[in-house]
Parts: structure tokens; sequence; C-alpha cells
């Protein structure tokens, strides 16, 4: 095994409101090794953003907290670090790029300004040869460097995406986490900034945590894949293990849910029903209730993790009887 | 931009006619007129009666009103009927004491709101919010005069550390200051609040966050500059408001300002004087919103890139 750049070992993360506990994340683990791309794939609300958040420390608090567990970054706990340990780490090791390019630059700044702020504060460089660099780093994701004097609302959606991943990528982190970075583009921009990170991981050797609900943006550019639902990681393997050999029942609903090139006069086939109200989780496994496989034993206890092959690991009942196998329709994705 | 400039001072021409326009009307409904006030009982009625043809006073409504205008834009805004003396002197001889009253008033505001805006926001929902929010409500709710009666009984009459009244120099202004002050006070801490915390909710905080800044910076520099648009604005019309004079805090206080003479001008029905105050006062206001809408394209590059794009120039 390579050395890990990140590990998140047992995570939980509440938010603690008033009137009940949002149980957002419930004991994950997952491991990422140097140069190596982790696809987060879930649902809406199944806990990958909070996930991601923690690793950063920047989940709101209250009424956020990380109950227990361990974010291992670059060989250290960072769930204790004081808060100023933590802004040297942010940026410098790990830096995040966010959902929605429209909301997440600062309006009043320029862009260069925002790209230089980061460099200055962790190269330790003066104002103006920050500025000088996060001119270069502009140029770097396809921008002309004349622009960097330029307010956020004079550029679109997709160049506002690439300043973001030039903040992200200004102070070369070892760690780089995207939350759904292509989700609020247009699909013909999605492609581009998609084939951007992708050219600057490899430039870099950056370590990836991609956040997406979209698979087919995992089979793009992830070695591994972690399914995340209802705030547990239920299936962990490579990307083949994943899409070649689909073990876990949400898993498949994900793959069957998307359209069927082969049959396309096929209906959709989506998973029924909705994930449990995280403020109220099934005493059993959280998917028993939409899962087409769930026996009476599924809606009592929880499963535990059961390695497969090597790596690949599922969180499943079902596989408690060797002879289990799921049906996956083929053609999809 | 200067042809936004020069858009907004040309606007300030219906304006002036809007508003003399209302007051003289209504100068000429109130019963009574100067004539009485300078000549009371002793006057017989044919000496009130040539009075008021030497002053003009006899003249239509409407011939008054536009010999006024012609006057008002060659700059002559006439002279006192009471006192003889021109407008415009009278008018700027009292003008810088409530142009320090504003200002120091207005400072007071900003340096006490912005803090405890700021820190509120920051804090929300904790004690200190609370109490915060409950001196502001406090200061809303208490009238300036009274406030400053009380700052009298309290600094000068028992401690003696200021005057209680008159202009003997910048000290004669603390009390002042502090009473009109409070009242700002309130409004601009609340309006702080408020717009800080729409702020701190923004996505844009929590890349400015991830890239490692502390959070003092965050707050500091990221969130106030973008919450500064309403901040400006309430900061704008207060000081505009005050420039206008505060007729109370005046009395209580024994200032010369703005406020006592349009008040001294009032009781004696003397219309230039009272229309000069209204035209300077419009003017001036009108400066300070001006300077408001500049101050907003220098906070805020997207309404600077309106300006621009309309005026066609920068």
């Amino acid at each position: 095994m390579s050395e890990k750049v990140l590990s998140i070992e047992n995570l939980v993360v509440h938010y603690e409101l008033e009137a009940e506990t949002v149980h957002a994340v419930n004991g994950i683990s997952l491991s990422i090794g140097k140069e190596e791309t982790l696809g987060l794939v879930g649902e809406t609300g199944a806990g990958k953003t909070t996930a991601a958040l923690s690793i950063m420390r920047l989940i709101q608090s209250p009424p956020g907290a990380i109950k227990s567990g361990a974010v291992v970054l670059n060989g250290r706990d960072v769930t204790g670090l004081p808060i100023r340990r933590m802004e040297a780490i942010r940026g410098k090791e790990v830096a995040m790029i966010f959902q929605d390019p429209m909301t997440s630059l600062d309006p009043v700044f320029t862009v260069g300004d925002q790209i230089a702020e980061s460099i200055a504060l962790h190269e330790k460089l003066s104002k103006a040869d920050a500025m000088k660099r996060a001119e270069e780093i502009l140029e770097l994701v396809g921008i002309p460097r004349s622009r960097a004097l330029e307010y956020p609302h004079q550029f679109s959606g997709g160049m506002k995406q690439r300043v973001v991943i030039a903040i992200a990528l200004s102070c070369n982190p070892s760690l780089l986490i995207a939350d759904e970075p292509t989700t609020a583009l247009d699909v013909t921009i999605q492609a581009q900034v998609l084939e951007l990170m992708k050219e600057l991981k490899n430039k870099y050797q950056t370590a990836m945590l991609m956040i997406t609900h979209d698979l087919g943006v995992v089979s793009e550019i992830c070695d591994n894949v972690a399914v995340m639902y209802a705030g547990r990681i239920v299936e962990v393997g490579s990307a083949k293990d994943i899409f070649l050999h689909t073990a876990h029942p949400y898993t498949e609903g994900l793959f069957n849910s998307l359209p069927n090139i082969n049959a396309r006069v096929e209906s959709l086939k989506p998973i029924p029903g909705l994930m449990p109200n995280p403020a109220e989780l099934p005493p059993g496994c959280a998917f028993a209730p939409r899962c087409s496989y769930a026996g009476e034993r599924c809606h009592t206890s929880k499963p535990v993790p059961r390695e497969l092959e090597s790596g690949h690991i599922v969180e499943c009942l079902a596989y408690d009887d060797p002879s289990f196998q799921i049906v996956r329709r083929w053609g999809n994705g | 931009m200067i042809r936004f400039v020069i858009r907004r001072i040309l606007f300030l021409f219906p304006v002036i006619i809007g508003a003399t326009l209302l007051v003289y009307f209504i100068l000429d409904l109130a019963p009574g007129d100067a004539v009485f006030a300078l000549g009371g009982d002793q006057m017989s009625e044919e000496e009130l009666i040539a009075l008021r043809h030497e002053l003009g006073l006899d003249r239509p409504f409407i011939i008054r009103y536009l010999s006024y205008m012609q006057g008002l834009f060659t700059g002559d805004l006439g002279v006192s009927l009471i006192s003889g003396r021109s407008v415009l002197e009278t008018y700027f001889q009292r003008l810088p004491m409530t142009l320090r009253l504003a200002f120091s008033a207005t400072m007071v505001s900003v340096l006490l709101s912005l803090p405890l805006g700021i820190y509120s926001a920051v804090r929300k929902g904790s004690i200190q919010d609370n109490i915060a929010m409950l001196f502001s409500m406090l200061g809303l709710s208490m009238p300036n005069f009274w406030f400053g009666l009380i700052l009298i009984i309290v600094f000068s009459l028992h401690l003696g550390w200021f005057p209680s009244s008159g202009y003997t120099g910048p000290i004669s202004l603390v009390l002042p200051a502090f009473a009109v002050g409070t009242g700002l006070t309130a409004n601009l801490t609340r309006m702080t609040r408020s717009s800080m915390l729409d702020v701190l909710g923004q996505d844009y905080l929590r890349t400015v966050r991830a890239k490692g800044v502390s959070e003092r910076a965050v707050v500091n520099r990221h969130a106030l500059k973008n919450a500064l648009i309403p901040i400006i604005t309430i900061i704008g019309t207060q000081l505009s408001i005050a420039l206008g004079g505060s007729i109370l805090t005046e009395s209580v206080f024994a200032i010369p300002g703005v406020g006592r003479l349009m008040m001294d001008s009032i009781n004696q029905r003397d219309a230039p004087m009272i229309l000069g105050c209204v035209v300077l006062t419009t003017i001036l206001t009108s400066i300070i919103l001006l300077v408001v809408d500049l101050l907003y394209a220098m906070v805020d590059p997207r309404i600077k890139s309106q300006y621009v794009r309309r005026g066609k120039t920068s």
C-alpha cells in the first residue's frame, strides 16, 4: 500500500439541533493514497458534503460537531487541532472546490486578489509576488492573465469554476476535495472543467476526493469509489469493482436508475422510496426499507463491513449467504 | 461615471423646485406674516399695509414665487424680513456649528455601531448579542432631547465634566454629539448586525475559510466589505438628516446652529429665511446622497459597472 494522504477512521458527525439530532455521518472510514482519486458517490443528503467539510473542519458549529473518529491528513489527526493550526493547513495541504461557482467567489474582490490571498498567506510572499503567481495560475486554468483585475460578476459560470479551481490549486495542496464541481455547470462546460481538473491533478500529482452523484464523472476520473448512503459507506472498491462487480443493492439501484442505452424505449427504473430522515434512522440497515433483497433481519440488525475481495468492501447482510448475487441490468451508464 | 455625476446634479433642479414650491405654499397658507412679527400691535392698519407693500408681500402668490425663484437661480436668496441681513450669509454663519454637531454625532454612532453590530452578528444568539440589542432598543426608543437633558443633569450638573449649554469650543459638542449619536447608534447597530448576518451565511465566505484565512480576516475583510452597502446607506441618511439641524437638541444645548435658525425664522414668519434654509439643506442633502451613491460604486464593483455602462464613460 502506498503512503496515505488522507485516512478517515470511523468518523461520526452530528448536527445537534434543538428539536432533534441529525445523524449526518455515522462512522465512515476511507483512505486516499498519493495521486489517487477517490469518488464519493451518493444521493443528495447522504452526508457526502458533511464528510468533506469535516476533513477541512469547516462544518458549521454549532450545530455541527465531530462526535468521534479521526481524520488523518498527511499523518496527523486534524480533528482535535487548535483552529490556528487548522487555518495553516486549509488551502495549503487540503483545498476544496465547491458545488456552485456562482456563489463561491467573493463579489467585491478581483479574482486575482482572491487567488493571491491564499498564496500570500501560505507561501509568505509579498502582495505583488503573490499577485504574479496568481496570474500564472489563472493562465494555467485557461484564463488570460489580464483578467486577474476583473471581478467575479464579469465571468461566466464555467470561468468562475476555473477561478475556484485556481484558488484551490494555488498552493499545490496534497489533497483536493471537489464537492460536485460540475453539477451547477452546463453539460458542455462540465466536460471541459472535468478535463481541466484531470489534467491539473496529474500535473501536480494531487490526491483527490471527488464528491458526486454522477456515475459518468466517476468512471471518467476515479481510481476508487466509495458509495455513501444515509451517513454510511455501503460499498467501497476500485472503480472496476464497483462498475463491473457491483455488490451492494443500493449501488445496483444507482446503476439501474440510469438510462439504458441498449433499450432506449425502456422507462427509467428509479430506486423506490426516499432516503430515511437522518434524524430518525431505522434500527437495522438504513437501506432495508427500499431494498428488494431485504430480509427480516435487515430491518432489525445493522450490517457490518465485509471484504469480498481485496479492497472491495460491502456493508450488506445478504452476503451472510455465500451464494447471494445481485442482479445488474447491463448496458447502463 | 462623470456623466452619472452630472446627471445627478441636474436632477437637483426639479428637487429644489418641488421643495421650494411646497414650502412657499405652506407658508402662504399659514396665518399671520412677517409684518405682524415685525410691527406687532403698535402699527396701525395703514402702516401694516404700507409695510407689506414695501416688502412685496401684497403681490399674488405666483408672482412672489416666480420672482423668488428668479433670485434663487441667480444665487440671490434674498434678505431676512426681520434682520434685513442676507439669507445666504446668515445660513453659512450658522452652518459650521451644525456641521460640527452632525459629523461628531455620526462619528460617535459609527464608532459605536460597527463594532457592536459586527460582534452581535458573529455571536448571534449569545448573551452579549441580546444585551447589545436591548441597548439599541433603548437607544431607539429614547427621544434625543430627553437623553440630552439626562446627560446634562449627570455630566454637567453633578459631575461638572462638560458645559451644559452654549458653544465654548469642541468640548461643548461632546454631550450633544452623544445625545444625537446614541439615537443613530441604535439604528445603525441593528442594520450592521442584520446586514452582517446576511453576509455571514453566504457561500463565498466558506471559500475564503477554505483558503485558510483566519476567522478575524473573514469577518473584518470579506464579510464587512460585502455588508457595507446598507450600512453606508443608513450613515448617509443619518448624516443628511443631521445636517438639517437638530432643532430640539440645538435648543436643549443652546447651540446656535441651522436648526435653531430655522425654528426662530418659523416663529417670526421670516419666509425668505425659512426658504433659504430649506433650499440650502436640500442641496446639502443631495450632495451627501450623491457621495453615498459614489461610495456604493467604490465598495461594490457590480454597481460601478452599472454606472459606467449606463454612462458609457468611466
